[in-house]
């Protein structure tokens, strides 16, 4: 048996308190081998008491009991992730945390299927048209379900605890994510700056969205699929609104 | 002048509304009906309750569950204890096993009197106009009164919502969204029989097809000595089509399928109330996931909150959704 097949046995009747207002609470139901361009992986799938989403681990290596693991966070997107879409990097973000996990001897990227927030797909949609209007969507992508939400943060301290990951190095471009893992007891012993390599397409995407808001970065305007700025390396750090406010 | 002002005293309304004052605001509530609460309504037949909107409760949220179990009057927990058909529910999620239901002897409306308790609720008020003015908006009633508040929340079927909203500016997001909502009518029939009131075989009839959406037995919820009493409510498409089908053709057309469905005695009640619910039943699939609340030039806020603003569908939706806007407008600061 596995270290992490063990983590299953063990989960077959966790019960806990559980995280935050919505007490939240998640158990490791099965894992099995991953591999993928990017590398070898094993893929984690939780079940949760909180919404009937199937929230997964794309575990790199050895990681229970392990310290300073790197994570990242990935809000799934089907119109980016699956479909390519250029309304959003998503896609850049998956592959480029997939790819630079897969590299290294340990890590994890915990890819959270909330979309939309309990009404999903048809809500992004409507956001999009919304966006094509011309109208203002910063209040609108509240009402529609894309926003910062606690619940997220709580799922994915859970699952690094039922990982039973000592604590990780957060990819993040977003210091905020970092606090609200904390929050919720997830010790957090660095950041990883989630730079995106150039290619072609999110240089595309990039230019486009100069084109289009007149910023290369515009905090105000963008959909906050992964609720934080694209950063592609070799790009001015500074003066992109990419720092804590 | 108070803090806020809620129009709507449903179940959103109201729990947005007492969410506030708890935090300290001053809020007035206005509604046009005779009494609170919206679709959570309770009529008096005889002397006799009937739901004629929503016929229980049911959610899992810990907020809604705690203020229902606050409620100081006899409740029956797990009502209805037996559905039967092959229709589909208004909210299929009542009846997970996570999800509680709960059904009140002296009539669902007893939990809008709840949550109402303590508050400023102007009842018979209906407001025609909204206008902005300084950092501020005044809505005029419909008897020439005018009520003015800093912010103002529309607890309101999205459709009345977009008609108040409508010649104020700046607010293109807030009717754009509120356009993407579809709430249908429903047609209800309370009919009364003769009788024994004996056990039927289910507590709610979901038919399969035909007009009729739901039969309730709604005097299996009430106390001895109780006259045999069903809700009829027909189906959201059937409603529409037939909004304006003359009362007594409706209700020969909704009874005699009550009959089909019951046995011939359902077919002849004694009496019979019809209801016209011009806004009852959001289209699941064009609601959103949390309120709306808006700042317009000069600092006058906006909110939207109900049924629609949240995912959860019904009552629990709408209770969800008016105490995050509460939260929402308090974080914000208030006055």
């Amino acid at each position: 048996m596995s270290d992490l097949e063990e983590l299953v046995d063990r989960d077959r009747d966790h019960e806990c308190a559980g995280l935050g207002a919505d007490h939240v609470c998640v158990r490791l139901v099965g894992v099995a081998k991953l591999p993928t361009r990017f590398g070898d992986f094993r893929i984690a799938a939780f079940w949760n008491n909180r919404d009937a989403k199937d929230h997964i681990a794309i575990i790199k290596g050895e990681v229970r009991g392990h310290a300073d693991v790197p994570t990242r966070l990935h809000s799934e997107c089907l119109t980016g992730d699956a479909l390519g879409s250029l309304r959003c990097d998503c896609r850049d973000q998956l592959e480029s945390s997939l790819s630079k996990i897969g590299e290294m001897e340990r890590g994890i990227v915990l890819y959270l299927r909330q979309e939309g927030r309990g009404i999903g797909l048809m809500n992004k949609v409507r956001a999009y048209a919304l966006q094509d209007r011309g109208l203002d969507t910063v209040e609108a992508n509240l009402a529609l379900g894309f926003g910062d939400d606690e619940r997220d943060y709580a799922v994915a301290a859970h699952m690094l605890k039922s990982l039973e990951v000592a604590s990780i190095q957060l990819m993040t471009n977003n210091p905020n994510k970092i606090k609200q893992l904390e929050q919720f007891g997830v010790a957090v012993s660095g950041r990883l700056p989630h730079l995106l390599p150039p290619n072609p397409h999110n240089r595309f995407y990039l230019e486009t969205k100069a084109k289009r808001s007149g910023h290369f970065i515009d905090l105000a305007a963008r959909f906050p699929e992964q609720a934080e700025p694209v950063v592609v390396e070799g790009m001015d750090l500074d003066g992109l609104g990419t720092e804590p406010t | 002048m108070t803090d806020v002002l809620v129009l709507g005293a449903g179940i959103a309304g109201l729990a947005c509304a007492g969410a506030l004052v708890s935090g300290g605001a001053t809020v007035t509530v206005l509604d046009k009906g005779r009494g609170v609460g919206g679709r959570c309504a309770t009529r008096r037949v005889d002397g006799q309750p009937v739901d004629h909107g929503l016929c229980f409760l049911h959610g899992t949220d810990r907020g809604l569950l705690a203020e229902i179990d606050a409620v100081d009057a006899p409740r029956i927990p797990g009502w209805p204890r037996v559905v039967q058909g092959r229709g589909t529910p208004c909210h299929p999620a009542a009846f997970d096993p996570a999800s509680r239901r709960v059904a009140f002897v002296d009539g669902v409306n007893v939990f809008a009197k709840h949550l109402a308790r303590g508050l400023d609720v102007r009842t018979s008020t209906r407001v025609t106009a909204l206008t902005l003015g300084e950092g501020e908006v005044t809505a005029t009633t419909e008897a020439g009164e005018t009520h003015t508040a800093r912010t103002v929340v529309l607890a309101l079927p999205a459709e009345q919502s977009s008609a108040l909203l409508a010649p104020l500016p700046g607010l293109a997001t807030a009717r754009a969204l509120l356009g993407t909502v579809a709430t249908h009518p429903c047609w209800t029939i309370i009919a009364r029989y003769d009788g024994e009131d004996d056990v039927l075989d289910a507590d709610i009839f979901y038919p399969a097809s035909g007009a009729l959406q739901l039969v309730v037995h709604d005097s299996a919820k009430r106390a001895r000595p109780r006259v045999r009493t069903l809700v009829l409510q027909a189906r959201p498409a059937w409603s529409a089509k037939n909004l304006d089908l003359p009362v007594d053709e409706a209700v020969r057309q909704l009874v005699a399928e009550a009959a089909a469905l019951l046995g011939p005695w359902a077919g002849a009640p004694t009496v019979t109330i019809p209801h016209r619910w011009r806004y009852a039943r959001v289209d699941r699939g064009t609601g959103l996931a949390a309120p709306y609340l808006v700042a317009l030039p000069g600092g006058a806020r906006i909110g939207l909150a109900g049924e629609a603003f949240d995912p959860a569908g019904g009552a629990e939706a709408a209770f969800r959704s008016g105490r995050q806007l509460a939260r929402r407008i308090a974080a914000g600061g208030v006055s």
